[in-house]
């Protein structure tokens, strides 16, 4: 039982692992066809993975409502919006556009998905200035260095920030655009790539750790 | 008692910055102030550049994968892109890996082309979504043909006129990535880097500072950053757009907060100090 619990799926991680490694650094007929046909395999357990995702989000929303959980009325929505796609993209044949205009598909995407879509993230900008103001104070050093900075891109990146810096600060002989250029290729580039790397090692190290079989938390506690 | 007074702004109902900002926004949008836009930055005439010196015919891979959350910003910088693309007479085809772009994408073809007289099929392709991005652009980099076999209309575009001698990236002269997410790294890291080809980018202007590292290198050949990017574009191409009339109402809104930034720092100084 352990082996195939176990040591199968660690050998087919080890050496999939192994050759998909290699692969990308050895420009080998070979090594092309085998990652051309796993990005094929790929694309195939992506499609099944939507459709388990699909399932289980139904599922999960339907015990919702069946059982009157808090806020089921969400959950019903849930199904009004699959099926205010999916119905019109059925009967358009997946088209958004014809030589007439738009399809069904195309008037659900532009009146119902755009709209919707647009409004919730329009809805940040809205948190975002009430948290600006609630929540930036300067009460450290740090938060100095990080308002400057913050004031300074916030000022420049609008032509009319530039007009103000021009009118008030226009006789040090630098303009805004130099000390935001100034910011964003030196301090900020230099946090960017710290954590890039940072980032990368740490992903490289995971990745070696699932290719031999040291870190095997995927495979769950059985 | 002024302190207390004070403190209380602290506390202010949120929904008071919520109509004031509603209204900051409301008035720009509905007439423009029409501010000249002052400077391009040196990222956006990268981009621009990498464009306008590819000779006529060539192939440009627009990849463009935002949905309508990041539309203001990103929808304005891809019709310049096209345009400007479409204006040089160059092939251009189209990949998104958001489902939510082709709505968007749709939009932009069954407008721009028509300016230029470019048809489909002839200048331009667009390829049907696909869901899994690392293993297409894997795939890309030997046979497109072998993922992408038909257009988003299922008409085959192997023999297609706009689709001539382009196998895979050793073809392609350029790759722009318009995204409001993560994708552009991808173009860059197995794309770019691997297989050489030029990857320039157009992105959120809350994304823009990650990229600098990118732009140092050059492994990123330009970049597009937010909405002001969008209005550098396009007076670099001499077309105002959306870009051009929504850097009003940011204008505003990034004053607005500025103050409100200030004000709440001036009471805190006032409180602790005096």
């Amino acid at each position: 039982m352990k082996l195939i619990k176990k040591h199968i799926p660690l050998a087919i991680v080890m050496v999939t692992g192994v050759l998909t490694l290699v692969s990308y650094y050895v420009p080998n007929k070979l090594s092309v066809n085998y990652i051309e046909t796993l990005s094929q395999w790929e694309n195939i357990v992506v499609a099944f993975a939507f459709l388990l995702g699909l399932i289980s989000l139904f599922f999960s929303h339907y015990n919702k409502i069946s059982r009157k959980a808090d806020g089921w009325g969400y959950s019903v929505f849930v199904f009004v919006g699959f099926l205010a796609m999916v119905l019109p993209a059925y009967l358009s044949h997946g088209k958004q556009m014809t030589d007439a205009g738009l399809t069904p598909l195309g008037w659900s995407f532009k009146f119902i998905y755009n709209a919707l879509s647009g409004t919730m993230f329009a809805v940040l900008a809205f948190y975002i200035v009430s948290t600006a103001y609630r929540s930036f104070r300067i009460k450290s050093m740090q938060a100095f260095v990080l308002f400057v900075a913050a004031f300074i891109l916030i000022l420049g990146k609008v032509p009319l920030g530039q007009i103000i810096w021009d009118s008030v600060l226009g006789w040090t002989g630098q303009g805004v655009s130099d000390v935001i250029e100034w910011i964003m290729q030196v301090p900020a580039v230099a946090g960017k790539r710290g954590i890039m790397i940072g980032i990368s090692i740490g992903a490289i190290v995971t990745s070696l750790k699932i290719i031999f079989g040291i870190e095997k938390q995927y495979m769950g506690k059985d | 008692m002024l302190k207390e007074q004070l403190q209380k702004f602290f506390k202010i109902d949120r929904r008071w910055i919520f109509l004031l900002l509603a209204i900051t926004l409301f008035v720009p949008i509905m007439k423009p102030i029409g501010l000249p836009n002052k400077t391009i930055s040196p990222a956006t005439k990268r981009v621009y550049e990498s464009i306008e010196k590819l000779p006529a015919g060539s192939f440009v891979l627009f990849s463009l994968d935002y949905d309508p959350s990041t539309r203001p910003e990103l929808h304005p910088m891809a019709t310049a892109l096209l345009r400007h693309a479409f204006s040089k007479n160059l092939r251009v085809g189209v990949v998104t890996y958001i489902a939510g772009s082709t709505g968007l994408i749709e939009e932009i073809f069954a407008k721009v082309p028509k300016e230029y007289n470019k048809k489909d099929g002839v200048d331009y392709t667009i390829l049907p979504y696909q869901p899994n991005v690392l293993a297409v652009m894997t795939q890309m980099s030997s046979d497109l043909y072998g993922i992408y076999s038909q257009d988003r209309n299922g008409n085959p575009i192997i023999d297609m006129p706009v689709m001539k001698g382009v196998k895979n990236y050793r073809d392609m002269s350029l790759v722009v990535s318009v995204t409001g997410t993560a994708l552009l790294d991808y173009w860059v890291a197995y794309v770019g880097d691997k297989y050489g080809v030029p990857v320039a980018g157009g992105v959120t202007a809350i994304s823009q500072p990650g990229y600098g590292p990118y732009l140092q290198t050059n492994q990123l050949k330009g970049l597009i950053g937010g909405m002001k990017g969008a209005a550098e574009y396009e007076s670099l191409i001499k077309q105002p757009g959306k870009g051009t009339s929504g850097i009003d109402a940011l204008n505003l809104a990034h004053l607005l907060v500025l103050a409100l930034i200030l004000t709440s720092n001036i009471i805190l100084l006032f409180v602790k100090y005096f």
